[in-house]
């Protein structure tokens, strides 16, 4: 391919990657005059009021920052600290046990998860977990057990055997030989992991949206979907779109930051999966 | 023994979180919950199931929830290989773009869903924008059935095509550069090779693909629920969104049970006929290099 040709591809893929974020950050800086006077529009008009609407809100937009921060971080902890001891013994076992196991584990990996929430509402109904900021952690963890244990146990079956065997030899215990020898070696394994189970966390919407209600509690998802519906914020979407901008930079420095990680992470459950 | 009690409280949750919910509904949909019962649950036998069977709507939504799945994922698998073999290229700022690239799939939906109203606005969004610079009239994208069923399957392309060509660009780094050296230099133009040497290498991954997109296109939610609401007169409803309708909105606990459950037979067979599929087609020609 001549070098032109691919420099015209790789501007129209960044087009159409960045142009809707663009279009938003645009939308966010107008007044709803501007805006009205047609789309594109450079002249005058331009405004940071509609950031001052959105973070002057009762509860402010931070808040659902900080909150879904809150619940992807403690997420992702617990599936690590579950995913982890269920993988590595799933890599050290053959047989029908790790076939069934695998393979529960890459249909539950599959599956629609929103299907589960009406049932998962009642549990939440039934030990008062409703409104509950922390307890979301319980169901997101579950959601994501098998693709995190899937992706750990391919890289804990990477690990030559003979480390653990001389570990063992030297009277290593098992929390020891994990903890010493075995995950030092994981770090990029355990990384990648994490971050897609935060991803997933920090995004999710319909359980957290039936599993709370009062709104200094929402998380960034559907806090998002309740400021679409509610008529508080009107048409042009100024502050709409301030809205989206300041819920997409988190997630846009994240990538950039941990990019190569991000990616690994999903390659690999190519691979493994 | 240790290996089972080192699993356990992961497969603990597993149960609590994956197979108590099904149970749960398969009792459920046994059941009249509703606002005529009182919201308590009172054994009616098959009436539920007889109730889904002759449902109009349920059966309008699963046509509806197919037909944006397969198109959608169609599209997703033709440029996600397009981007694919363009970042597979050796060029200065690939890791950047890449990156990037693979913004519109770690935003969370309802983010970009809103985002997605907006630019479908009529009159004010930017495309209709651009049509009335051009002279032409405005498009009512998220009020005429047609129009809103293109601005969600537009949408979730824009959304998950940077998922589909990350996996497929994974299985493009399987494959030997020689094997392509080979085939050049006995005449072999680089469209050929694509059809006789990526694709059938990259087989693999795009059954990957297929079974992860279908899965979570068939189940989509958060993104319709945002961007049209199921609308224009449910139009655009997927069978996720009509359960949920069923539960949060009709408070017909049991009937929402018996729909979730019923899309979720739907969804087996739908698996069972895939993997019967790849058995068939994969088994005599499987190429490893």
């Amino acid at each position: 391919m001549k070098a032109g040709t691919r420099t015209g591809l790789v501007a129209l893929l960044l087009l159409w990657s960045l142009g809707p974020m663009l279009w938003q950050l645009y939308t966010s800086l107008r007044t709803p005059e501007a805006l009205l006077a047609g789309a594109g529009g450079l002249a005058g008009g331009w405004t940071l009021a509609n950031y001052g609407a959105v973070l002057g809100s009762d509860p402010p937009f931070w808040r659902y920052l900080l909150n879904s921060t809150v619940v992807g971080a403690l997420s992702t902890l617990l599936t690590l600290a579950l995913a982890i001891p269920c993988a590595y013994a799933l890599s050290r076992r053959g047989g029908l046990l790790r076939l069934l196991v695998g393979g529960g584990l890459l249909a539950a990996a599959v599956f629609p998860y929103v299907l589960l929430f009406l049932a998962l509402l009642q549990v939440a109904r039934q030990l008062g977990l409703a409104n509950n900021l922390l307890a979301l952690c319980l169901p997101y963890a579950g959601l994501q057990l098998p693709l995190a244990v899937l992706l750990l146990q391919a890289a804990f079956a990477e690990l030559p055997p003979e480390l653990e065997e001389s570990a063992l030899l030297e009277g290593f215990s098992l929390w020891q030989r994990l903890r010493w020898i075995l995950l030092p070696l994981m770090g990029p394994a355990v990384v990648s992991t994490g971050l897609l189970v935060f991803l997933f966390s920090w995004n999710e919407f319909p359980i957290a949206l039936t599993w709370i209600s009062r709104s200094e509690l929402l998380t960034l998802a559907p806090a998002m979907a309740r400021i679409a519906g509610s008529s508080v914020y009107t048409v042009p979407y100024g502050a709409f779109a301030a809205a989206t901008v300041l819920g997409s930079v988190p997630l846009l420095a994240l990538l950039l930051l941990f990019q190569r990680q991000i990616v690994a992470g999903l390659t690999q459950g190519a691979i493994k999966g | 023994m240790s290996a089972l009690l080192l699993m356990a409280p992961a497969l603990l949750l597993l149960l609590v979180v994956f197979v108590w919910p099904l149970l749960d509904y398969a009792w459920l949909s046994l059941q009249a919950q509703s606002v005529f019962t009182g919201l308590e649950a009172v054994p009616v036998g098959t009436l539920n199931w007889q109730r889904l069977l002759v449902d109009g709507r349920f059966w309008q939504d699963a046509w509806q929830t197919l037909r944006f799945a397969a198109v959608s994922v169609a599209l997703e698998l033709v440029a996600g290989l397009a981007i694919a073999l363009l970042l597979h290229q050796r060029w200065r700022g690939r890791g950047v773009v890449r990156g990037l690239a693979l913004l519109p799939w770690a935003l969370p939906t309802t983010v970009m869903a809103l985002g997605w109203r907006w630019i479908f606005n009529d009159p004010y969004g930017p495309i209709n924008g651009l049509l009335q610079l051009l002279g032409l009239a405005t498009l009512p994208f998220l009020a005429a059935p047609e129009l809103a069923w293109l601005a969600t399957v537009v949408a979730d392309v824009w959304k998950t095509t940077p998922f589909v060509a990350l996996l497929l660009l994974a299985g493009l780094q399987m494959i030997p550069d020689d094997l392509y050296e080979a085939f050049a230099l006995e005449g072999g133009t680089p469209w050929q090779g694509l059809w006789r040497i990526t694709l059938p290498l990259l087989r693999p991954y795009i059954f990957i693909v297929l079974l992860f997109r279908l899965a979570q296109a068939l189940g989509v939610f958060d993104l319709i629920a945002v961007l049209t609401g199921g609308g224009p007169a449910s139009s655009t409803e997927s069978l996720a969104l009509y359960a949920y309708l069923n539960a949060m909105r009709f408070l017909d606990f049991g009937y929402s049970a018996t729909v979730m459950l019923g899309m979720f037979l739907l969804l087996l067979a739908g698996a069972g006929g895939l993997l019967l599929w790849r058995r068939q087609t994969d088994a005599p020609q499987e190429v490893r290099p």
